[in-house]
């Protein structure tokens, strides 16, 4: 039988060719939440057409673009919120294959007129082998040298595109890439763009979710929290963290790939920038330390207060935001989603509940 | 069932375990004592694979482990608790154990779900009496049952071998016979063979068969307890050759 359906423990069970279980927990107390937050977050770009400029100093086409730029940060900050989870190291680069990503897509459309689709499996295992080649650091380097090491990769890249700007074209970048997709009407182009990155957030965070509840994430939980811990489990720490960074790597590639096919150009020193490391990072710390859905929130709390400071301050704004961003931190060290969710430990960490009389 | 050829580790200049050899039958209790820094926990980190030997060999039932990894050994049937006790502490006493459970062999194979993973886990709370504390976070343990979690968590890993390194430090007298009696009786219902590190003979005196007293790196005696206490090369080890002297 190609798909078994079965009732377990409040639960609806999908077997999938016997091979493949997908669970959907039946209680609606469970989903509830996440159906209205997802409603919302498809409904809500609905109405910016419709919204007076002057509510937050923004115009509609400038609020979407903001949106969609808020997607491509919560993509690599999801990937390098997962990628923390699952190495018990912070990557300070992850803006090195943000634009790696962006590169190969670029210069396959550009120079070869490759097909977006085959640029979007170009820069994802490009990244991802790039990401495999440098995953045994997270194994060898500890603390501030796999910190420094990944700071310097970003830094290397961005010489790079000048020393060999006759390719990567360095401040003037690489223009005249095949867009995604154009309509002719800016409002819809920019629609189909925040709707596509929507979709792939959603993908990528459905996907981690699914990960995190499953085995693995007990895994990767207890990988983050205590390495010898894991090895005394009989866990291969070494492998499953170099699994997790390449292929991490490999989506923090698809966020570059979507910025070149999105802007039509691609000028890595811009993405290569300290901001934008701050924008990733910030995303997963200001959300919520280890809470994948925060992490979103994150991104879109961030790149909005950004134009929003942006259209009322000019010079100033990103002095202002960033002292905002550091106040914060101090006042919500649970992240955002910490004030929606207030849980003693870890959001990452799966819970088992057994019914057991004592 | 293990045996420790000729092993060494050196860390810069300092020799911490210089050419011990050792032999642990099947099902034999075995009390590893010595000074501090005498390299008994080294020792331990060697078996079971946490570091790897300048020299030497380490055989675990008929099979050359040395090259294995430590998740490898721990597969083939060697599990360890720590000195000082390795828990999540951000997770509850349950959700601890759910883990060995779930990195287990037996895990994948019986394509368990983490419901069934955690009733297993129950199970070996009960043993160790710590049922009632399961939905306790770790980090308000104190230090008695952070012991017990530990041996829990070993025993859930389906062992054949445990090497419990100093399970006794910083208990009461009452907690310390509590957990003796709880070791001989895992050894007796779970058929284990135990090396058990401790830094004080008087305290494991009772329960084990055999005695290897290490000092500086090196064995330098191994027979049953009450010879131990009357061997010369022990009490020197132990309160210094002026001391015997005087």
């Amino acid at each position: 039988m190609v798909m078994r359906f079965e009732e377990r423990r409040g639960r609806i069970i999908i077997h999938f060719l016997n091979r493949w279980r997908f669970e959907w927990v039946v209680e609606p107390r469970y989903w509830r939440n996440p159906m209205i937050a997802t409603f919302l977050w498809i409904c809500i770009p609905l109405l910016i057409p419709f919204t007076p400029s002057g509510v937050i100093g923004i115009g509609p086409m400038a609020l979407l673009s903001t949106l969609i730029l808020a997607n491509v940060i919560a993509i690599s900050a999801l990937a390098h919120s997962f990628q923390t989870i699952g190495t018990g190291r912070v990557n300070f680069g992850p803006h090195f294959f943000v634009v790696t990503g962006g590169y190969v897509a670029a210069l396959l459309n550009k120079s070869y007129g490759v097909d977006p689709i085959i640029t979007f499996l170009s820069s994802f295992t490009i990244t991802a082998l790039i990401g495999l080649v440098l995953s045994p650091l997270t194994v060898i380097a500890r603390g501030i040298y796999f910190t420094l090491i990944t700071l310097i990769l970003p830094s290397i890249l961005h010489e790079f595109t000048y020393w060999r700007s006759d390719i990567f074209g360095a401040e003037t970048g690489i223009p005249g890439i095949a867009r995604l997709i154009s309509t002719g009407s800016v409002i819809y182009d920019l629609y189909i763009y925040f709707y596509t990155s929507f979709i792939i957030v959603a993908i990528i965070l459905l996907v981690i979710d699914k990960i995190l509840r499953s085995r693995w994430g007990f895994i990767l939980g207890v990988i983050n929290e205590d390495e010898d811990v894991a090895i005394s489990f009989g866990l291969n720490i070494g492998r499953i963290k170099m699994i997790v960074f390449t292929i991490t790597s490999g989506v923090m590639g698809i966020s570059g790939w979507f910025i070149t096919h999105y802007y039509g150009s691609f000028t890595g020193t811009v993405w290569l920038e300290p901001w934008m490391l701050i924008f990733i990072l910030l995303s997963s710390v200001l959300g919520g330390k280890g809470a994948i859905y925060g992490t979103v929130i994150g991104a879109y709390f961030i790149v909005l207060l950004r134009e929003v400071l942006r259209s009322y301050l000019r010079e100033t704004a990103l002095l202002v935001l960033y002292i905002i961003l550091l106040v914060l931190l101090y006042l919500l060290p649970e992240g955002l989603w910490g004030l929606y969710r207030r849980r003693r430990y870890r959001e990452y960490m799966p819970s088992v509940r057994i019914r057991r009389k004592l | 069932m293990l045996q420790v050829d000729s092993l060494t580790k050196r860390f810069g200049g300092i020799t911490a375990v210089n050419n011990v050899s050792l032999r642990i039958s099947r099902n034999e209790i075995v009390g590893l004592i010595g000074p501090n820094g005498s390299g008994k926990t080294t020792l331990v980190n060697l078996i079971s694979g946490f570091y790897k030997p300048d020299s030497g060999r380490v055989i675990f039932e008929g099979i050359d482990i040395t090259g294995k990894r430590a998740d490898e050994r721990v597969k083939l049937g060697i599990a360890r608790t720590f000195q000082i006790p390795k828990v999540i502490g951000n997770m509850t006493v349950l959700q601890n154990v759910v883990y060995a459970v779930i990195g287990s062999k037996r895990f994948k194979e019986r394509k368990m779900t983490l419901a069934e993973a955690g009733e297993e886990a129950l199970y070996y709370l009960d043993i160790v009496n710590l049922l009632r504390k399961r939905d306790i976070l770790c980090r308000d343990l104190p230090i008695y049952e952070l012991r017990l979690l530990e041996l829990a968590r070993a025993l859930a890993l389906n062992p054949k071998f445990i090497m419990v390194d100093e399970a006794m430090a910083g208990l009461n007298p009452t907690e310390a016979d509590n957990v003796a009696k709880l070791i001989e009786r895992l050894r007796e219902e779970f058929n284990l063979t135990i090396v058990w590190v401790e830094h004080v003979l008087r305290i494991i005196m009772k329960s084990v068969e055999r005695v290897v007293v290490m000092s500086e790196g090196e064995v330098i005696a191994d027979g049953v307890p009450y010879e131990i206490v009357r061997n010369i090369e022990v009490i020197k080890a132990y309160i210094g050759e002026e001391m015997i002297k005087i």
